[in-house]
């Protein structure tokens, strides 16, 4: 009897120290005037191995900005950072979050939460920038931005260079899709769709396959027996390996041109699939390598190495210190147009701002050579369309091509799309 | 619900009523004004919060009914979620009909798919039967991302819910809508445990021979545990596609699936009340741990490189085997021997 009585008042002590000190933690908050940006990346879950880097990279990249920059305008850049497990669920509560801080735009780095979350900011009127998007994002164009070409671009940039570089036979040369069943692989196949007769190539397969798959012999016997010319494959890294490693234990590859597109041409392709298997694929990816003598590449190593050492190499880490440069652009013109004190609000007023200020005001803006120019143009939600093509030679990605630039399609003029 | 000492009843009404006393009535009165003026001191995040309970509060009671009423193993739930989702997203965008006839819809779409997938629980139980739900969830999947009228991979937009020309925008609204079905939904579970078919699932969960040689038709009761175990899943996804405002197939994973039979093991199978604990208890922590402990430990404790992205999934995973150790009859019987210990207090046996 004693301990429970002991136990409630210690309860009742607590609950009365909690609500007492809430509120002093509220007054103790800073008074600096700051710019506060939301990010939100898969730093748990399925996808923390793209996620994790990318975080690293975002965080890193604000404390670059404040510490050598002196901020944006002179205004130190608060950033508001949450992990969505790439949960659709957890990554709508984080954007409603977001807004609740004042937070005066949100960065994602994956096109499946951004899909998820797009129509909460949507309905709010606040914007949001992706590193990787797929077409749905943006068509019809809204308050989400795309800071990289999407998924669609990516197998048009292959395309391109396959035609201009690579195929020297008659007639059309003959495509096999091996798609994501996911919208980085829809992407790939509404791009075809829309574009393919245009290139002058013929698609003679579609085959899909699951985050998840370990073995995709069966299909690849069915696009074997067509004779394809090309094998374009949209999807992440693991998946990615499973296919490449299966066509060649089928006799297909060598013998055929392999390409992906760039969610899946990073580092960990090689090391998965084996850098005697992978050796002269092709992938698109829109930034520059790790060492490339650009502009941004000597900080943003330095930065890297000294406080996410495991992350130099990974180029996903490049695409998140790009997207803050972008968003700090973003935030250093709506500065200059509308003035602090309609920021500082953190409210619908401030969103039209950063938008309408910031986000359509970008023009040729260099992200220190990292990767392509940063450019709205009306009706285009993409920031930048430039994508290069690389191969992987002795276990390196490297062969860079020129900037290829990826062209708008309007998606929503196609009565197919999202169907 | 037990009584104190010396309550008696005097009419059949009063033995048959869920709140007896008038303390229980004032409780139960404080609870329901604590929950609906929670807007006033809440902000759109944590409503938003409230709102996903609730709308997995009302989905977890349906597969509580099937589980933990009827012991019906299904391991499809966030496919036939999908399959209420994805009707009210086409009858309200596509087809631009009410609200309330998507939500009824969403209800009965998912509750006749259910029936088709329940079909094999006559002939199989058990694990047996966990297989044939999961196939479930894969066709389901596979039909939303292959058939036309769902958007396919790109996925299709939903309108924000309404009712007769109030358009409920804000998150405080759409918590008093959510809420207001919330408790519908659990004061229907809570009668449906006390009715002829209540007793009729428990019955079959606890030996469906004997049931049988009861008299109670097995075919007729499973099917039918299957289909209001998925009509409310299809009314919580009608509810949760509103809420989100787009839906792609990627939201209804089998992990998703997996993580509703853990909720309502960790609240307390066959119970009322264990879903609403299993499910308050995992979300809040799955929040507290995604949106707190994970940014906490990255951006100021140097730990090795990935440790706190595995931080998540394994204080998920411990806790769940914390409960199956410690607590495998879950929060709810927990909260029932706290209600006895207490009504004794302080002259306790």
């Amino acid at each position: 009897m004693k301990s429970k009585r002991l136990l409630l008042v210690a309860g009742g002590i607590l609950l009365a120290v909690v609500v007492a000190v809430l509120p002093l933690l509220g007054a103790c908050a800073p008074g600096e005037k700051t710019l506060k940006i939301g990010i939100t990346t898969p730093t748990t879950g399925p996808a923390a191995e793209k996620g994790s880097p990318m975080g690293h990279a975002n965080l890193d990249c604000v404390e670059y900005i404040n510490a050598e920059l002196g901020g944006v305008g002179g205004y130190p850049v608060e950033v508001v950072w949450l992990d969505n497990a790439y949960d659709a669920a957890k990554g709508v509560t984080a954007v409603k979050k977001l807004m609740d801080e004042g937070c005066l735009m949100f960065g994602t780095a994956s096109s499946k939460i951004m899909s998820a979350v797009m129509e909460t900011a949507n309905r709010a009127e606040f914007p949001g920038i992706a590193c990787f998007t797929s077409p749905v994002l943006y068509h019809p164009p809204q308050h989400i931005y795309g800071q990289l070409p999407d998924y669609g671009d990516d197998a048009l940039a292959f395309a391109n260079f396959y035609m201009e570089n690579i195929w020297k036979g008659p007639g059309k040369p003959k495509f096999a899709l091996h798609l994501l069943n996911n919208p980085t692989g829809s992407g790939a196949r509404d791009a075809f769709r829309a574009k393919g007769e245009e290139l002058g190539i013929e698609i003679i397969a579609t085959e899909e396959h699951a985050p998840t798959t370990i073995s995709e012999m069966s299909s690849l016997t069915r696009i074997k027996a067509l004779n394809p010319d090309v094998l374009f494959i949209s999807s992440t890294p693991a998946p990615t390996a499973v296919i490449i490693k299966n066509a060649y234990a089928l006799g297909m590859y060598p013998g055929i041109t392999i390409g992906c597109a760039h969610a899946s041409f990073t580092k960990a392709l090689i090391d998965i699939a084996g850098a005697d298997i992978v050796e002269g694929v092709y992938g698109t990816f829109p930034t520059v390598m790790w060492g490339e003598n650009v502009p941004a590449m000597a900080k943003m190593t330095e930065y890297c190495q000294r406080l996410h050492p495991k992350d130099y190499g990974n180029m996903d880490y490049i695409t998140s210190w790009a997207q803050t440069l972008v968003m700090a652009e973003i935030l250093k013109l709506a500065l200059e147009n509308v003035g602090y004190d309609v920021l500082a609000k953190g409210d619908v007023e401030s969103w039209r701002a950063i938008e309408t200020q910031g986000f359509q005001k970008l023009k040729g803006f260099d992200v220190g050579g990292l990767h392509g120019a940063v450019t709205y143009t009306p009706g285009d939600n993409r920031l930048t369309t430039y994508n290069r093509i690389y191969q992987i030679v002795n276990g390196e990605i490297t062969n860079p091509s020129d900037w290829v630039e990826a062209p708008f399609i309007k998606y929503e003029d196609y009565d197919w799309f999202g169907q | 619900m037990s009584l104190p000492t010396g309550t008696r009843d005097f009419t059949y009404a009063e033995d048959m009523a869920i709140i007896r006393t008038k303390t229980q009535w004032a409780l139960f009165t404080g609870f329901l004004i604590f929950l609906f003026t929670t807007p006033l001191y809440l902000g759109n995040y944590w409503l938003g919060v409230a709102n996903l309970i609730g709308i997995t509060i009302i989905a977890a009671t349906g597969l509580n009914i099937l589980v933990g009423y009827c012991g019906q193993l299904s391991i499809g739930h966030a496919g036939f979620i999908a399959v209420g989702a994805y009707t009210a997203a086409i009858l309200t965008n596509r087809l631009e009909l009410p609200f309330l006839v998507g939500l009824i819809c969403a209800g009965l779409t998912a509750g006749a798919i259910g029936l088709i997938f329940g079909i094999p629980s006559v002939r199989v139980k058990g694990f047996y039967l966990a297989i044939t739900t999961i196939a479930a969830q894969f066709i389901i999947i596979w039909v939303i991302n292959h058939w036309q009228v769902t958007g396919g991979f790109v996925g299709i937009k939903v309108p924000y819910a309404s009712i007769g020309g109030f358009v409920f925008r804000t998150e405080a609204s759409q918590f008093y809508l959510i809420m207001t079905i919330v408790v519908l939904c659990i004061f229907f579970a809570k009668n449906l445990a006390r009715t002829k078919v209540g007793r009729a699932f428990i019955a079959i969960r606890d030996n469906d021979l004997a049931a049988q040689v009861m008299g109670i038709n097995l075919f007729r009761y499973k099917l039918l545990a299957f289909f209001i175990g998925c009509f409310l899943a299809g009314i919580a996804g009608s509810l949760l596609a509103h809420w989100i405002g787009f839906l792609n197939a990627e939201q209804f994973s089998l992990t998703e699936s997996i993580l509703y039979i853990g909720m309502i093991i960790i609240g307390g199978l066959g119970t009322t009340l264990g879903p609403i604990l299993g499910v308050t208890f995992l979300r809040l922590l799955q929040q507290v741990l995604t949106m707190e402990v994970v940014p906490f430990l990255e951006s100021t404790v140097a730990l090795p490189a990935g440790f706190a992205s595995g931080v998540t999934p394994m204080l998920f995973g411990l806790v769940i085997i914390l409960f199956l150790i410690l607590e495998p009859r879950g929060l709810a019987h927990r909260w029932t021997l706290f209600k006895s210990s207490y009504r004794l207090w302080p002259f306790s046996y």
